[in-house]
């Protein structure tokens, strides 16, 4: 596929976290303070409503790995190896800036890395459950988000009010929902995008911090997008087949799956990805108490931490429906177990919808460039 | 239009080409890869042309395997599990699927309705591929093509590392142990079996319909009775089984064309 110009309405989100650093230096400068965020299920409202500014530290890079590597075992998911190694080395902007580091008893790894962590950093650490419908569950993360506001009040030395949580809640969802309407033109055949573009804008919005200017910089893009295709411009083959992409965290060095796709002859059209549809999804109530809302809201994310994994499947059910979908390939990430073992069950579940499936394993070297090309290349010839 | 295909399948290995006619498979050629897959590809390609006479101008050239990106002179090209299924459902229409494994990795495609339904590729670990037969062939001092009359396949001994490094360091201990190499060389080809049925096992086959195995090691009939054994299922192969890739990689071009 002929490679586009970026349209200059996504030059907003394509370096917004190399630029985002310096926002945030100058914020911390003016007295804010910084949350540092790992997961999904990382209630964000309570630092916007506390007037801090959270900011996700995942890394996506192997730039710090061989330090990671002299505490960290090496079979370890490449994610979790990289954002520790870059809090060690201080590497990263963000992760040094950070007077809160928030992270949730998700997968193993991820969960004795905070241990770790919190030797050097502040970091604390939300009791996710591991399952999404019983009582005892659904009450215990209503608690630890309890728990969340108190620390956080007691750290920052605040106090959160009803209207700044809910004004809190009220722009997030508004966040979510231009976030929404941002990744649904991509229902349209062709997409106006390719997935590449896409992804620099769910990927980008996340280091942009004032969500007045951020909501309205997505709204700019939505329009501007609309408004090329309304024009007529083909910015991606009619033939091209729609992909959507599945599985672990994907941005940075693991874009190169994207490549992969978009070389030969596909185009993604959702990502079923924590960067992606799983953060935008589903909206906080705004007619419920607000800390149960939120609690509520954030528990049935679906993901491969939690046990069955059912929204997970409902999500991706729906997806495929409404993106109407050629192929779905997963992006797994070595040693990332939970992912890897429910692919099993994503198979099967893409198998008795008919719909195309396949599975890759990547790490954050780019060693496997060619290899994955071949698996992804192949796939889509599959397609025709 | 074109009278003539070319297809050319570089492997990790060996570079296999064939004519194609647009009906029947006219010629074969196989050469070492070397180092340089685009000058193997050409010189294939040369001998292709001058020993059938036949012009430059007149032939479509299509590449796959893992040099096709090199060869900047194919007018076509395709991956190689495109082309093995393709290849394969020319020299056995009743196939339901293929197995492959090549020098540096293995792949088990499933075929439906004369295309590609799924496929399972291993290219992250040497086992489970050629590379780790010829390490084994090299420590038990047997040539690659004598393992037929060598192996006994009836009564292995196990090899359990799967890494072909421990598998290594595994075998030399065996041998230090006065083994019998013949039933050390049955472990080796199990082992083997067993990486396929990894991935076998994920795909829905039909007990009873043929696979095809390709590639260069689908001429050793031990280790395609080793594979049947363990997988259960019906492994076959046939004579032009080492250029399906090449041979498929032909009719990629011409349905193209058609
Ligand atoms: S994949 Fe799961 S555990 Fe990892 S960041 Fe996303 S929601 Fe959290
Ligand atoms: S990708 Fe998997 S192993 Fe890595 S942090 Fe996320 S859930 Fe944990």
């Amino acid at each position: 596929m002929a490679k586009n110009a970026l349209p200059s309405a996504f030059e907003n989100f394509a370096d917004a976290r190399k630029e985002g650093f310096l926002t945030v230096k100058n914020l911390k400068d003016e007295g804010k303070k910084v949350v540092g965020t790992f997961c999904a299920y990382t209630p964000v409202e309570i630092f916007l409503a506390a007037g801090a500014v959270s900011v996700g530290i995942c890394s996506f890079s192997d730039e710090t790995i061989p330090e990671a590597e002299k505490v960290l075992p090496s079979n370890l998911c490449p994610l979790i190896k990289s954002s520790y190694g870059f809090a060690i080395t201080e590497k990263c902007p963000y992760m040094y800036f950070a007077d809160l580091i928030v992270g949730e008893t998700t997968c193993d790894g991820k969960k004795k890395m905070y241990e770790l962590l919190g030797d050097i950093k502040n970091v604390h650490v939300m009791q996710l459950p591991q399952t999404q419908t019983d009582e005892a569950s659904i009450e215990m993360w209503y608690k630890e988000v309890l728990a969340l506001k108190e620390k956080v009040e007691k750290e920052f030395d605040v106090t959160i009010t009803e209207d700044d949580i809910k004004a809190a809640i009220t722009i997030k969802n508004e966040e979510r929902m231009l976030l929404q309407e941002f990744y649904n033109l991509s229902k349209s055949c062709p997409p106006p995008i390719t997935g590449t573009e896409q992804l620099k804008v769910l990927y980008g919005s996340q280091f942009k911090f004032d969500y007045e200017s951020k909501n309205k910089e997505l709204r700019d893009v939505i329009d501007k997008v609309k408004k090329d295709y309304e024009d007529g411009v083909e910015n991606v083959s009619k033939s091209a087949k729609r992909i959507l992409i599945t599985g672990c965290p994907l941005a940075g060095v693991t874009e190169k799956v994207v490549t992969a796709i978009e070389d030969s002859g596909g185009v993604v059209v959702a990502f079923e990805n924590c960067i992606g549809v799983k953060t935008a999804d589903r909206l906080v109530d705004e007619n419920e108490e607000p800390y149960k809302a939120i609690a509520d809201r954030y528990l049935q994310i679906g993901c491969s931490v939690m046990t069955p994994d059912t929204n997970r499947y409902d999500l991706l059910s729906r997806l495929v429906e409404e993106f109407k979908v050629d192929g779905v390939v997963e992006m797994t990430l070595q040693a990332c177990h939970t992912y890897a073992i429910e692919t099993a069950q994503i198979r099967k579940l893409m198998q008795d919808r008919d719909v195309p499936f396949i599975s890759v394993e990547t790490d954050y070297s780019t060693a496997d460039v060619a290899q994955l090309k071949t698996r992804l290349a192949a796939f889509i010839e599959m397609l025709v | 239009m074109k009278e003539f295909y070319i297809g050319i399948d570089s492997g990790s290995t060996m570079c296999k080409a064939v004519l194609f006619d647009g009906k029947n498979l006219v010629d074969t050629y196989i050469i070492k890869t070397g180092w340089n897959p685009k000058i193997s590809a050409s010189e294939c390609l040369d001998h292709l042309l001058e020993k059938n006479t036949i012009s430059r101008d007149n032939v479509n050239i299509t590449a796959t395997g893992y040099g096709r990106e090199t060869i900047d002179f194919a007018d076509n090209i395709f991956t190689e599990i495109t082309c093995h299924a393709y290849g394969g459902i020319y020299l056995k229409p009743e196939i339901q699927g293929i197995i492959d494994i090549g020098g540096q990795d293995s792949k088990v495609i499933q075929i439906q309705n004369q295309r590609v339904a799924d496929f399972l590729m291993n290219d992250k670990c040497a086992a489970g591929t050629g590379r780790f037969l010829s390490m084994a062939c090299e420590i038990l001092d047997i040539k690659l093509e004598d393992i037929d009359g060598f192996t006994d396949i009836i009564d292995p001994i196990s090899i359990s590392s799967m890494c072909t490094v421990f598998a290594e360091s595994e075998i030399i201990g065996l041998l230090s142990m006065e083994k019998d190499r013949s039933k050390i060389m049955g472990g080796v080809l199990q082992s083997i079996a067993q990486r396929i049925r990894a991935m076998t096992g994920k795909i829905n086959y039909d007990l009873e319909a043929p696979i095809l195995m390709s590639g260069g090691l689908s001429k050793s009939k031990a280790l395609i009775e080793m594979i049947s054994k363990i997988t259960g299922l019906k492994v076959e192969t046939h004579d032009n089984a080492l250029f399906a890739g090449a041979i498929g990689a032909c009719i990629c071009a011409y349905n193209k064309n058609n």
